[in-house]
Order: C-alpha cells, then sequence, then structure tokens
C-alpha cells in the first residue's frame, strides 16, 4: 500500500539520534498491515568504512521493522560530484528520490516522512496501511505535534512501539500536547515535511524533489508548492492520524546554524514556484542509472557476512589463549597470528560494497591464501589483485588476479599491505625474538617501495572516474618498524596492539618532510 | 443582515471598480454560500466556533455539494470534541470532491482536477494580501479557478502573474488555457505558440493547441499537435489512450485501452472506449462486463451491444457532455451498416459539443477521413 521514504547517515545528527530513529523506525513499521509496505531508508554519504546508520542500530530495531527496512546506501564516492556545491553532508533531495524511483511499484502512495516521527491512527488499532487504502487519490498532510525531549527519551522503550503509541495517546490529552499549527497555503501546517503522503504515480509525473535544492530546508515546502499545483488542493488527514516528533533542538543539529543557517531560496523554491514539474531532472532524477547497494537487516546481514567469511578461512582455536608481549626486544620481530589476525582484516572491508576491487600487497602466501578464502566467504565479487612483483605468493586462486603493480594500480578500490616475514611457517611460534632473514627483507622491501608509491600516486591512478581517496589498510604495522612508515603515508588512528591492524586514507602532509616523503614515493626511492 | 449588507455592499461596490489582486470573488457555489462560508472560517479562527458551525450548515444547506464547507465543518466538530460527527463529516467531504468524472488525462494537469476548490480561492486570497508579487498565490488561485470553470477569473490571475514574470511560460500555457476555455481559440494558439516555440516538448501545451485548433476546424493542425503529444508521453497508456481516441487512431488506442481496463476498475469510461476501438477496427466485443447498474456509463455500454435503443440513451444523457458522447458511440455502432447515418451522428456531436471532449475530437476526425 504504502512506501514511507526516509533518509540520513551514521552520524550523530541533533541530539540522541539513536534513540529517536529507534523509536521512529519501529513505529512506523508498527502502522504497516499491507504485505507490500516498506520503509526505504536512503543511507547518504555515510563513511564507506562505517555501517549503514540502521546497521549500526539494528539491535535496537523490532523484528517487524527489520523486516519492513530496506536500506539503500549511497556512498561518498557517489556524492561526490555534489560535494563542492553544497556544505551539507546528507542530501534531502537526492536521497528522497532515489528511494522513490526504487520504492516498491504495487505501492499506491508514498509517505515522506522523518526518522523522529510517529504516527498515532485516531482510531485505535487501525494501520496507516488501512488508512491510506480508503482514501481518494489525492496529496495529504497533517499537522506535526511536538514531544518535549523528556517525554520521549525518559519514557519511550525503543523496542516496545506499541506501548510508546499507547503513551502518547495517554499523553496528549494529560500534557496538551495536540496543537495545530496552520500555515500559509500550500504548506498547510508548519513542519509539513514530517507527514506528506502522495500518490507514486503522481511523484513520478512532477520528477520527484527538486534536486537543485542542494543547501537544506524548504525542500518539504516546494513539494507542497509543486503538488498543490498538480493536484489542486492539499488535504488533511488529521481525522485518520496524529503525527508526533521528538524534539530534539537541545544540541542544534549540523543544518540550524540559528540565524546564521544557510538554506534554499525560499522565494525561488516557495513562492515563484509555477510548475509542478522539474524538466530539467525529467530523466535523471533519483540516479536511475546508478547502481545503488541496497542492505537488508533481515537477511544477509554484515555480522552473517563476516562470520561466514572467517567459517570458512579459521578453524577454531584449540587453546584458551595464545600471548604475546610490548616487550623493547621484540620490536623487530614481524612474526603475527594469522589467524588472529584475520578477524580485524575481514572487519575492515565488510562495509565496503561488494564489488570492491581490492589489490593485496603482501609477503605470506599463506595470508593471500586465507584472505581470499575469507574474501569470496564473505559475499565479495570484486577481484584480488595481487602485484607480480610480490614473489613467492600463490597464483591462480579463484577470485584471484595477478598483473603488472603499474597495471592493477588504476583498478584497485582498496589496498590492503601485509608486513610479515615470508619465511613464517603456520606452526611457528610468534613473537619469540625471530630477526627477519635475506629472503624475508628482500620481500618486505618489495612491500615497502610498492606502499610508498601507491600511497604517494594514490590520487593520480584512481579508477577513472573516482573522485575519493581510496583506503589502505596495514596488516601487521603496529609497534614494529612499520608502524612509523604506514602512519608517514596514511593518517591512521592509534589502535591497540592486539589488533595487529591499521587503516585510513591516504596523508596530504603539506610539510617539507610531508612533501619529501611524498616525492620518495613517487620516485619509488 | 449583515451578510446581506456585506453582500450588497460587495457587488455594489464591485460593479463600480476591478477586482483588486487580493479580492475575493465568490464562485462555483453561490455568491450566499461562499460569504457563509468565509464568514465562519473567520469566525472559526477567531474561536467561536459554534457560531461557525452555524453558519457553514446553512450555506451547506444553500450548496449541498460544497465540500469546502462541509470540511470545515467537520475541523469545527473535530476541535469541539464531536470526532464521531467531524470523521463522517470528512468523509462526506471527500466523497463529494470524487463527485463526477475527472478531466481527460491527455490535458493540463489543472484541467483534471476534480471537485470544487473555494477554499483553495480563499486561502490563496489571503496569501495574496501579503505576498503580491510572487507567481505562486497568483497561478494557484488562477488554476482554482480554472479547474472551478471560471475561465474569467483565471484568466485575470494569469495575466497579473505574466505582468509580475513575463517570461513565464507556464503562466502563458495557462492564459492560453483560459482563452480556450473562454472560446477564444485564436489567442489561445497565439498564446500556445510561443510556449511550444520555447518548449517544443511541451506535451500538456501541444493538447491544448490541438484543442483549439480543433476548434477552429483547423484539423491537420491539430493533429499534428496530438501526435507530437503522442511521441512525448512515453507510452503513458491514460494519456496515450485520450490522444489516440482524439486522432481516431483507433489502432493505436486499443492497447492503451486494454491496459488502463485491466489497470483501473474504478473507470468505466475505459471499458466504453475499448468497446468504442474494437468495434470502429471490426473487431469482435468482448462479452459484457457489468458496471454500476444506473451508471451513464453502463447505458453507452448497452447501446454499444445494441441492448439500450436510442431513444432511452438520448433520454437519460442529462448534459450536453453526456449527448455528445452517446450521439457518437451512436456513429460508432451504426457505421458498419451505414456511414451515411454515422456521418450525420458525427455531425452532431461537431454543431454541438465542446470542443475538449474526446468525442468532439475523434468526430471530427471520423468525418474527415470518412469525406476523403
Amino acid at each position: 500500500m504504502f512506501s514511507v521514504i526516509i533518509y540520513g547517515r551514521n552520524d550523530s545528527h541533533g541530539y540522541n539520534l539513536h534513540k529517536r530513529a529507534a523509536i521512529s523506525f519501529n513505529a512506523l513499521a508498527e502502522v504497516m498491515s499491507d504485505p507490500d509496505d516498506e520503509i526505504l531508508f536512503v543511507d547518504y554519504n555515510t563513511p564507506d568504512d562505517h555501517p549503514t546508520f540502521p546497521e549500526a542500530i539494528h539491535d535496537t530495531l523490532t523484528e517487524k521493522a527489520k523486516k519492513v527496512l530496506r536500506i539503500l546506501r549511497i556512498r561518498p564516492e557517489q556524492h561526490a560530484h555534489l560535494k563542492s556545491k553544497t556544505h551539507l553532508v546528507a542530501l534531502e533531495a537526492q536521497s528522497r528520490n532515489v528511494a522513490l524511483r526504487r520504492s516498491n511499484p504495487r505501492n499506491r502512495w508514498v509517505l515522506y516522512t522523518n526518522t523522529d516521527m510517529l504516527l498515532v491512527s485516531r482510531t485505535e488499532g487501525e494501520s496507516l496501511s488501512d488508512i491510506l487504502g480508503a482514501i481518494p487519490d489525492g496529496f495529504y498532510q497533517i499537522p506535526r505535534f511536538e514531544l518535549p525531549e523528556m517525554l520521549w527519551e525518559a519514557a519511550f522503550d525503543r523496542r516496545d512501539p506499541a506501548g510508546n503509541l499507547a503513551k502518547l495517546r495517554d499523553w496528549s490529552v494529560r500534557y496538551h500536547l495536540n496543537q495545530v499549527v496552520h500555515n500559509f497555503m500550500p504548506m498547510k501546517y508548519d513542519a509539513l515535511g514530517d507527514f506528506q503522503a502522495a500518490l507514486r504515480e503522481d511523484m513520478f509525473a512532477i520528477h520527484g524533489f527538486d534536486e537543485s535544492m542542494l543547501l537544506g530546508w524548504h525542500c518539504d515546502s516546494n513539494l507542497a508548492a509543486r503538488l498543490a499545483l498538480y493536484r489542486g488542493r492539499v488535504d488533511t488527514l488529521i481525522d485518520k492520524v496524529f503525527g508526533y516528533h521528538c524534539d530534539h533542538t537541545r544540541v542544534a543539529a549540523a543544518n540550524n546554524k540559528g540565524r546564521q543557517t544557510r538554506m534554499n531560496d525560499q522565494d525561488q523554491y516557495i513562492w515563484n514556484v509555477s510548475t509542478p514539474y522539474v524538466p530539467e531532472q525529467a530523466e535523471t532524477w533519483g540516479w536511475p542509472d546508478v547502481e545503488i547497494e541496497e542492505v537488508r537487516l533481515d537477511r544477509e546481514t554484515s555480522y552473517q557476512r563476516f562470520t561466514a567469511g572467517l567459517d570458512a578461512a579459521l578453524k577454531p582455536a584449540t587453546v584458551p589463549y595464545t600471548s604475546t608481549s610490548l616487550e623493547w626486544f621484540l620490536y623487530d620481530d614481524l612474526t603475527y597470528d594469522i589467524d588472529h589476525t584475520l578477524p580485524f582484516v575481514a572487519d575492515q572491508m565488510l562495509t565496503y560494497p561488494r564489488s570492491t576491487s581490492v589489490m593485496l600487497v603482501g609477503t605470506r602466501g599463506e595470508f593471500v591464501e586465507r584472505f581470499l578464502t575469507a574474501w569470496r566467504a564473505m559475499g565479495f565479487t570484486g577481484p584480488v589483485l595481487v602485484p607480480n612483483e610480490c614473489e613467492g605468493l600463490p597464483s591462480g586462486l579463484e577470485g584471484q588476479e595477478r598483473g603488472a603493480f603499474e597495471d592493477l594500480l588504476p583498478r584497485a578500490e582498496m589496498f590492503v599491505f601485509e608486513f610479515g616475514l615470508a619465511t613464517q611457517h603456520a606452526d611457528e611460534p610468534v613473537r619469540i625474538g625471530r630477526q627477519a632473514g635475506p629472503l624475508d627483507l628482500k620481500r618486505l622491501r618489495v612491500v615497502t617501495k610498492l606502499f610508498r608509491q601507491a600511497t604517494s600516486t594514490e590520487s593520480e591512478t584512481r579508477p577513472p572516474g573516482r573522485r575519493t581517496p581510496r583506503r589502505f589498510v596495514g596488516v601487521n604495522v603496529i609497534y614494529n618498524k612499520f608502524w612509523p612508515l604506514f602512519t608517514d603515508y596514511v593518517g591512521a588512528n592509534i589502535n591497540p596492539f592486539c589488533s595487529q591492524v591499521l587503516a585510513g586514507l591516504p596523508r596530504n602532509d603539506p610539510s617539507l618532510r610531508g612533501k619529501v616523503l611524498r616525492f620518495r614515493g613517487r620516485r619509488a626511492i | 443582515m449583515l451578510l446581506r449588507l456585506s453582500g450588497s455592499l460587495r457587488e455594489a461596490l464591485g460593479s463600480r471598480r476591478r477586482q483588486t489582486v487580493d479580492e475575493w470573488v465568490p464562485g462555483s457555489h453561490g455568491s450566499e454560500a461562499e460569504h457563509l462560508f468565509l464568514r465562519a472560517t473567520a469566525l472559526f479562527r477567531s474561536g467561536d466556533g459554534e457560531t461557525a458551525i452555524r453558519l457553514l450548515r446553512q450555506a451547506i444547506e444553500i450548496a449541498p455539494a460544497f465540500s469546502d464547507a462541509i470540511e470545515a465543518e467537520a475541523e469545527a466538530l473535530d476541535m469541539g470534541g464531536d470526532t464521531a460527527a467531524a470523521s463522517a463529516k470528512y468523509e462526506q467531504a471527500r466523497r463529494l470532491r470524487q463527485v463526477g468524472r475527472p478531466g481527460a488525462p491527455d490535458r493540463h494537469f489543472v484541467l483534471r482536477q476534480q471537485g470544487s476548490h473555494t477554499a483553495e480561492i480563499v486561502a490563496y486570497t489571503r496569501v495574496l494580501k501579503s505576498l503580491k508579487k510572487f507567481a505562486l498565490p497568483h497561478l494557484a488561485r488562477g488554476n482554482a479557478y480554472l479547474a472551478d470553470r471560471q475561465p474569467e477569473l483565471a484568466l485575470a490571475d494569469y495575466e497579473r502573474t505574466l505582468k509580475l514574470h513575463p517570461n513565464s511560460l507556464d503562466a502563458l500555457a495557462l492564459k492560453g488555457e483560459a482563452l480556450s476555455a473562454l472560446g477564444q481559440y485564436g489567442a489561445a494558439v497565439e498564446a500556445l505558440d510561443k510556449v511550444i516555440a520555447a518548449r517544443p516538448k511541451d506535451s500538456e501545451a501541444l493538447n491544448a493547441r490541438g484543442i483549439a485548433h480543433m476548434a477552429l476546424g483547423q484539423v491537420e493542425q491539430a493533429n499534428g499537435d496530438w501526435r507530437q503529444q503522442l511521441g512525448l508521453l512515453g507510452g503513458r497508456p491514460a494519456a496515450s489512450a485520450y490522444v489516440a481516441m482524439r486522432l481516431a487512431d483507433h489502432e493505436v488506442a486499443l492497447p492503451h485501452l486494454e491496459t488502463m481496463v485491466a489497470t483501473d476498475r474504478s473507470d468505466p469510461y475505459w471499458k466504453v472506449y475499448l468497446r468504442t476501438a474494437l468495434l470502429r477496427l471490426g473487431r469482435p466485443l468482448s462479452a459484457d462486463v457489468p458496471v454500476d447498474g444506473d451508471s451513464w456509463a453502463s447505458w453507452l455500454l448497452a447501446l454499444q451491444s445494441g441492448k439500450a435503443p436510442e431513444t432511452e440513451v438520448m433520454a437519460r444523457a442529462d448534459s450536453a457532455a453526456r449527448r455528445a458522447e452517446a450521439l457518437f458511440q451512436l456513429g460508432v455502432v451504426v457505421n458498419a451498416r451505414d456511414r451515411s447515418a454515422a456521418r450525420s451522428y458525427w455531425q452532431q456531436v461537431v454543431d454541438t459539443a465542446q470542443p475538449t471532449l474526446v468525442e468532439y475530437a475523434a468526430a471530427r476526425n471520423e468525418l474527415a477521413r470518412s469525406a476523403s
């Protein structure tokens, strides 16, 4: 019957985002009763190494919410062409249009709202699907009622949407919450963007939201103006449903700078609107030709993929624990435990697109084999690119491609540099003071050289059309001599030694030292 | 008394001076009912719900189909705590807005709208009191007038928009529609020529110019516009079916009509038009599919099947549009055995129907074709 369209990203927009979003996701799912109903959450521009926002809070969502939730992930790379045109990190019109394009075509309605709304049907037990199924074609809005922060934060249980909706019925009377704030036509109500129900067919006819609105605010009013023209009237559903907004102004959100807030021009986008259509984007709205990843919380979750990958690559431990040490004499010992390290390497990969092609530069054949096994079992379909310059590594493995480093460089979308000892055996004790032999040093020199070259030339060697920098994962680069090397070239956080892994984007150090390092990297000196 | 006084004052003043931009003019529900509505909504906003309800009920008594007044009463009842009565009124208002046949799907979006728009006219007039220089309130009010069949008032709003925004092609296209609705087809073509010169892919403007051309008897030009429109519709079935029917191109219309019959069961006209196409193509009619017993469309279907006599159907045609629809179908039914009789029916359609009707264009094309 209807597709709810909301958007956001894995950040901290406003106050206590996680709680109010969980409350809202669960409450929206609670009022759905048609098998075609869905919540489309567009996760816009969350950093690639983060999970999407709903994944980050999945444990607070009800089973019903997980079932109806479809997450459409827009990557930073897909936002890159708009980055210079806006100060915002999440774009409403683009998000909502991407969802509309990919919404369930069997649904008659699209409901635009936000991740802090709860909808309470006035007839107890009546679902929003029933309500929308019974009303005539049109464009419907409802007024928004405010919910003081204390109430939703202190009294709501995230995983009890029915209880929360019951509380709202009670509070609305006891605490006089229901105040309708009228507005000029075509807006009809204040804060109209929290409930705009339009026919899916109408939204396609008017070319979705206006994607030239890049500065935030008034997208809802623009839509109201255009749909008011198209439909001739703005109808109300106030007799059917009340909408409550979890107030969150204790902390200003990124798009709220008080009187200094930059926003879309009201005159242009509301008062001088003269047509429902946006012909300039008639063929392009919602990015019809862009492949958008879809993530589900009820199947093939990141956790399931992660464990599938590791279960394929690891055997369970046979001892209660292993040990290592940070003592100085072990600083030069580059042995490490693949079984222990691989989960932390896999952890760096999982949030990336399945089609990612990764370049693996390393020394230990066993690491390459185990990594590849985990990679494929995690559902990645992109190749693992291994440069010919890395001698002694296995070839011909499924999903592996070998080639000259120069040729593979522009194909790689991520890099893994492994700094181990080529001569380390699988059953060898780890970090007992072992020194690198001549073969180890020879192989490590190659890895070092390629690492410097890859990081120093990263911006010039990206795959065609790519604008965002690629991520570098360093394996066995903590508390040994490769830590300074790795962190000279890559902006990595400080990680505990136990994880063995660092990751980040190439550093663009403007100091003389940084310039010298990049020069050396480029020239492979 | 106050109402009468204010009404007569308004009328007296109205006769002496031109309507100002932010002045409200009563529309399709009649002056008295709409004045009552206006006063009731003002009283309701000022807190006197009881009097508001009383005035609204008076308005509804005068104009029972006044859905905006019914909805306003619903709001007043709801705020007063009578939720059950309010709910019934809201439903009634929604039902009333669905009464009547929606505009043809190939036409400008304004002309596809249903129901009356008094509340919108009042609301945008209020906006115009403070925002006189912007396009939207003028256009939105003009559209409401146009949709409510008051093209002279619509034209005034479009002209004001064009004075403020001389380059607004949207306002110019709507001006063309308003001129056409006023029967000023030559001026409509002139306005629409400019729109189409600047926006050759404006499907709605092409449709409007086609209608104006056809009204002027310029069949070839009209068909040229509609053929162009058909190409721009990207196969959207409802609009494509109507354009093809205007062209009397039944072969092209047929698949679109089949799609619409399968997907839109709420509009019985799809069945009527599907059978029209089948009859004109000399193909067998599908088995009768009943529609609502009393509906006008079921009489047209019965006429097509030879189950309802001409006299009875014509007697039930209670508007000029319905008479034209019946005459057109009579021509369709009789054409296979008596072309001359068919031509006579279609000529009557051309002589009596509004040029906006799909049957008008179809009849003109049928006549032009059978003459050649």
